[in-house]
C-alpha cells in the first residue's frame, strides 16, 4: 500500500446474522487526520460497521484494510491490528476489578512489555489530560457516566493508537456529563486524531467532523461535509432523520 | 516460582507419596479380603485391629505355611467382586461353600460348619416362619441366611429388606422396620451375647460349610497352603483353641471394653485414636479432592466458553456424564470395573480409586458453576480487552477470570462442603473414613446411636471450621 494517507478503506463490505443481511455492500475511506462521524437511526447497522473494522465481527463480504492491513488476509496477526485501533463503547466496558489507573495500565504492560512504572507515569499523564488526575487509585464505579466514559477514553489512548472508533460514546450519559466527554473528543480531534464517531450529538458533528456519513438499512446513503449533510440533505430518510433528531 | 507452581508441586508430591504407599502395601505377598462386620468371624476391636475366628485362622495358617498377607476389610458384597475382578487374592469372610459359588471361585476344605436361623426381638410373638406373612424380613446380601430367606419366601409370603452390613440388619429388627432376620447360627449367638437386643426363635436351616475362597483357577498354590495349614492347626490344637475363645467369650474379653465406659464421653475417649483416624482420613480424602476437583472445574469452565464447537462440546459431555453418574455408581465403576476391564492383576488402591471419584464428580459440578460464572460476566468485557488487542487467553486470564471467580465463590464454599460429605460415600470401596469408622465401631459395641451422633457432631464442626475458613477468603479476596 502506497497511499499512506489512507488509514481506512472498506470494500462491499457485507455481513448477515443467519438470514438477515445488516451491512449490504458499504465502502468508506477515511483519511489520515480525518474525523467522519457517522449518524442514522438505530438498528440501521452502525455499531456492526465499528465492530468489522476491529474484527470484533467477521464480514460475510468484503475488504476492510485498516493502517495497511487487510483484516481478510489469514497472515494478519489481528491483536496487532487491535492495538493500533482504539475503541470507545456506548457503555465504557471498564474493568470493575481493578482499579483506574489499573485499568489504563493493563494493555501496555501486557503487550507493550512497559514496567509498571512506566505504564503508571504515562497512564497518570492520560488521566491527567481527560481531568481525573485525582481518581487514579479508585475503582471504575465509584465514578459517575461521564468520568467513566473520560477513563475509557484513556485507556484505549494508553496503546497509543492510529485511529479512534467511537460507539455513541455519550448516548448512556446524563445529559450534564456529555460536555465533558464531547471536550476530550474535541481535542483529541484537534491533536490530529484518526477518528470514526458514531454519535446523535449533531451539534459536535457540525463542529469537529471533517466528513458526516448517513447510513440505513446497512448502506451509507449520504455523506458530505457538515455543511453539505445538514444544511442541504439530498436523501429523502437524511432529511426526515434530522427533521425527527432535531425535534426531539 | 509463583504460588499456583508451589501448590501444584506440593499436590503432585503428596499423590507421589501415596502411589509410593500403595506400592509398598504391595509388598505384602497375598491380599486377602475379609468382611467389616461378621463377629464373631470378624469384627473391628479397639485401635482399628480385627479380630475373629476367621482373622485368627488365617494368621495361624499362615504362620504355618510361612506366607504374607494383607488383610483388606470390605463389605461381604465389596469383598466377592473385588475377588472376581482379580483385585484381591483371596477372601476369608465366613463365606458359605454353594454350588453357584463354585462356579467363579474356588473353595478350601470347610473350615466351620453352621446353619441358618431366625431372630426377632425380644418382646415378639413371631415364633413361626407362618406369621411372617405380609411382614418384612431383613437380610443382608450375599449370606446362606439371605439364600435361605428368598427361598422360603414364596411360601410364606413375606417381604424382604437387603442391607449390606448385619449391624443395620439387627438394627432395623430392633426399630421394628422388620419382624424378624435370618443370620447364621454362631453369629446371631455371639451377638446376642455380646449384647443385640434380639433372640433367635427357630432351630437353625440348611447347614452349611464355610470356606476360604480363591478366584476359579487361579491361586491354587495359596489354596493348598491354606489347607495344608488348616490340617496342622486342626492337629495341633491351634484350631479348638481359636474356636472356643470366641464362641464360649464375652466380646468384652475380647476388646477390653467394660460397662462403666458405655457413657457418651466413655465411648468417646475410648474411640478416640479410631475416630482420629477416620477423621484424618476424611480430611486427606476432603483436601486433595477438593484440590484437583478445582482444577478439573476450572479447566472444563475454560473449556465451556471457549470460542469455537470442540471445547464447549468435550466440556459439556464430561460434566454431563460425571455429574449424572451417582458418586457410589462412579466409585465402583473406578475401582472394581476399570481393573476389570484391563486384566493383567490391575489393580487401583482404594485411596487412590476414591480421589479420582471425587475429582471426577465434584469437578464436573464445579465445572458447570465455573462455566456459568464465566457467562455471567458481561460480553463487552472480553470485547473491550480484545479491543485492546490482548489476545483471548491473555483477557481471559486477566479480565474475564478475575470477575467470574468472584461471582463463584458461594459456590465453591458449597461444593467444598458437599466434597466434604460426599467422602462418606467412599466407605463402599472400602475406605476407612469417618462414617466408616462408625459403622466399624458400632459394629463391636452396638452403641448406634451415641456412636451416630458423634460422628455426626464431628462433620458439624469440621463443616463450619470450613465454612469460616471460606468466609474469611472470601473477605480477603473482595
Ligand atoms: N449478534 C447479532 N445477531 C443477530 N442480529 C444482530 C446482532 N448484532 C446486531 N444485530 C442486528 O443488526 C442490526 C444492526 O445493529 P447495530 O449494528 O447494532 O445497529 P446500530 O448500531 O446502527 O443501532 C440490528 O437489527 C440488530 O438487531
Ligand atoms: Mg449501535
Amino acid at each position: 500500500m502506497s497511499d499512506h494517507t489512507v488509514k481506512v478503506r472498506v470494500t462491499d463490505l457485507h455481513k448477515s446474522y443467519g438470514d438477515t443481511e445488516v451491512l449490504k455492500g458499504l465502502n468508506l475511506e477515511v483519511q489520515d487526520n480525518e474525523v467522519v462521524c457517522m449518524i442514522g437511526p438505530s438498528g440501521s447497522g452502525k455499531s456492526t460497521f465499528l465492530r468489522c473494522l476491529t474484527d470484533l465481527e467477521m464480514p460475510t463480504k468484503g475488504q476492510v484494510i485498516i493502517n495497511d492491513h487487510d483484516l481478510s488476509d489469514a497472515k494478519t496477526n489481528l491483536n496487532l491490528v487491535r492495538e493500533n485501533i482504539g475503541m470507545v463503547f456506548q457503555h465504557f466496558n471498564l474493568f470493575p476489578h481493578l482499579t483506574v489507573l489499573q485499568n489504563i495500565t493493563l494493555a501496555p504492560i501486557q503487550l507493550k512489555k512497559m514496567t509498571p512504572s512506566e505504564a503508571e507515569a504515562s497512564a497518570r499523564e492520560l488521566l491527567a489530560q481527560v481531568g481525573l488526575a485525582d481518581k487514579a487509585d479508585v475503582k471504575p464505579n465509584s465514578l459517575s457516566g461521564g468520568q467513566q466514559q473520560r477513563v475509557a477514553i484513556a485507556r484505549a489512548l494508553a496503546m497509543h493508537p492510529k485511529i479512534m472508533l467511537f460507539d455513541e460514546p455519550t448516548s448512556a450519559l446524563d445529559p450534564e456529563m456529555v460536555g465533558d466527554v464531547l471536550g476530550v473528543m474535541k481535542q483529541l480531534a484537534q491533536d490530529g486524531m484518526t477518528m470514526i464517531v458514531v454519535t446523535h450529538e449533531m451539534g459536535f458533528a457540525k463542529e469537529v467532523a471533517d466528513r458526516v456519513v448517513f447510513m440505513a438499512d446497512g448502506l451509507i446513503q449520504e455523506s458530505g461535509t457538515p455543511a453539505h449533510i445538514f444544511e442541504h440533505p439530498q436523501n429523502p430518510r437524511l432529511q426526515d432523520f434530522l427533521q425527527k433528531v432535531i425535534n426531539v | 516460582m509463583k504460588k499456583w507452581q508451589v501448590a501444584v508441586i506440593v499436590l503432585l508430591a503428596t499423590l507421589g507419596s501415596w502411589v509410593g504407599l500403595a506400592t509398598q502395601a504391595h509388598a505384602a505377598k497375598y491380599t486377602i479380603a475379609t468382611d467389616t462386620t461378621f463377629a464373631p468371624f470378624e469384627f473391628q476391636v479397639k485401635g482399628g485391629k480385627y479380630k475373629g475366628i476367621d482373622i485368627d485362622l488365617l494368621q495361624a495358617i499362615a504362620k504355618k505355611e510361612h506366607f504374607t498377607y494383607q488383610l483388606k476389610a470390605l463389605s461381604f458384597n465389596a469383598a466377592v467382586q473385588q475377588l472376581s475382578a482379580n483385585q484381591v487374592d483371596g477372601v476369608i469372610a465366613g463365606m458359605n461353600i454353594t454350588s453357584a459359588r463354585k462356579a467363579t471361585f474356588d473353595f478350601s476344605k470347610p473350615y466351620y460348619s453352621s446353619g441358618v436361623v431366625m431372630a426377632v426381638t425380644k418382646d415378639s410373638s413371631v415364633k413361626n416362619f407362618k406369621q411372617l406373612k405380609g411382614k418384612t424380613v431383613a437380610l443382608k446380601t450375599g449370606t446362606a441366611g439371605a439364600t435361605f430367606g428368598k427361598s422360603i419366601q414364596a411360601k410364606y409370603g413375606f417381604k424382604i429388606k437387603y442391607f449390606n452390613d448385619s449391624n443395620t440388619m439387627y438394627n432395623d429388627v430392633k426399630v421394628g422396620n422388620s419382624v424378624a432376620c435370618f443370620e447364621d447360627y454362631p453369629v446371631m449367638s455371639y451377638g446376642i451375647k455380646n449384647g443385640i437386643p434380639l433372640k433367635i426363635v427357630s432351630k437353625q436351616h440348611e447347614a452349611g460349610d464355610y470356606g476360604f475362597a480363591v478366584k476359579k483357577g487361579k491361586n491354587a498354590a495359596l489354596l493348598k497352603k491354606f489347607n495344608a495349614g488348616l490340617a496342622a492347626i486342626k492337629a495341633d490344637g491351634t484350631y479348638q483353641k481359636i474356636l472356643n475363645r470366641y464362641l464360649h467369650a464375652k466380646e468384652s474379653s475380647i476388646t477390653g471394653e467394660t460397662a462403666s465406659s458405655r457413657t457418651f464421653f466413655g465411648l468417646f475417649s475410648q474411640n478416640l485414636n479410631t475416630l482420629g483416624k477416620g477423621l484424618w482420613m476424611t480430611m486427606e480424602l476432603t483436601i486433595i479432592s477438593i484440590i484437583l476437583a478445582t482444577i478439573l472445574g476450572l479447566i472444563l469452565g475454560v473449556l465451556g466458553v471457549m470460542p469455537g464447537k470442540l471445547g464447549p462440546a468435550i466440556s459439556s459431555t464430561l460434566i454431563y456424564i460425571f455429574r449424572g453418574m451417582p458418586l457410589m455408581v462412579l466409585a465402583f465403576f473406578i475401582y472394581i470395573g476399570i481393573p476389570d476391564l484391563i486384566g493383567h492383576g490391575f489393580k487401583i488402591p482404594a485411596f487412590i480409586a476414591g480421589m479420582i471419584t471425587l475429582m471426577l464428580n465434584e469437578g464436573a459440578y464445579t465445572g458447570a458453576f465455573v462455566k456459568g460464572g464465566f457467562q455471567a460476566v458481561d460480553a463487552g468485557q472480553m470485547e473491550a480487552a480484545r479491543s485492546l488487542g490482548l489476545p483471548y487467553w491473555k483477557a481471559m486470564r486477566k479480565v474475564v477470570m478475575p470477575q467470574g471467580i468472584r461471582i463463584m465463590i458461594p459456590s465453591f464454599i458449597n461444593q467444598f462442603i458437599i466434597t466434604l460429605k460426599d467422602t462418606s460415600i467412599l466407605s463402599v470401596i472400602g475406605i476407612v473414613e469417618l462414617t466408616q469408622t462408625g459403622t466399624l465401631i458400632i459394629a463391636r459395641n452396638f452403641e448406634g446411636f451415641k456412636i451416630w451422633l458423634m460422628i455426626a457432631i464431628i462433620y458439624l464442626i469440621i463443616i463450619t471450621l470450613l465454612t469460616w475458613l471460606s468466609n474469611w477468603v472470601q473477605r480477603r479476596i473482595n
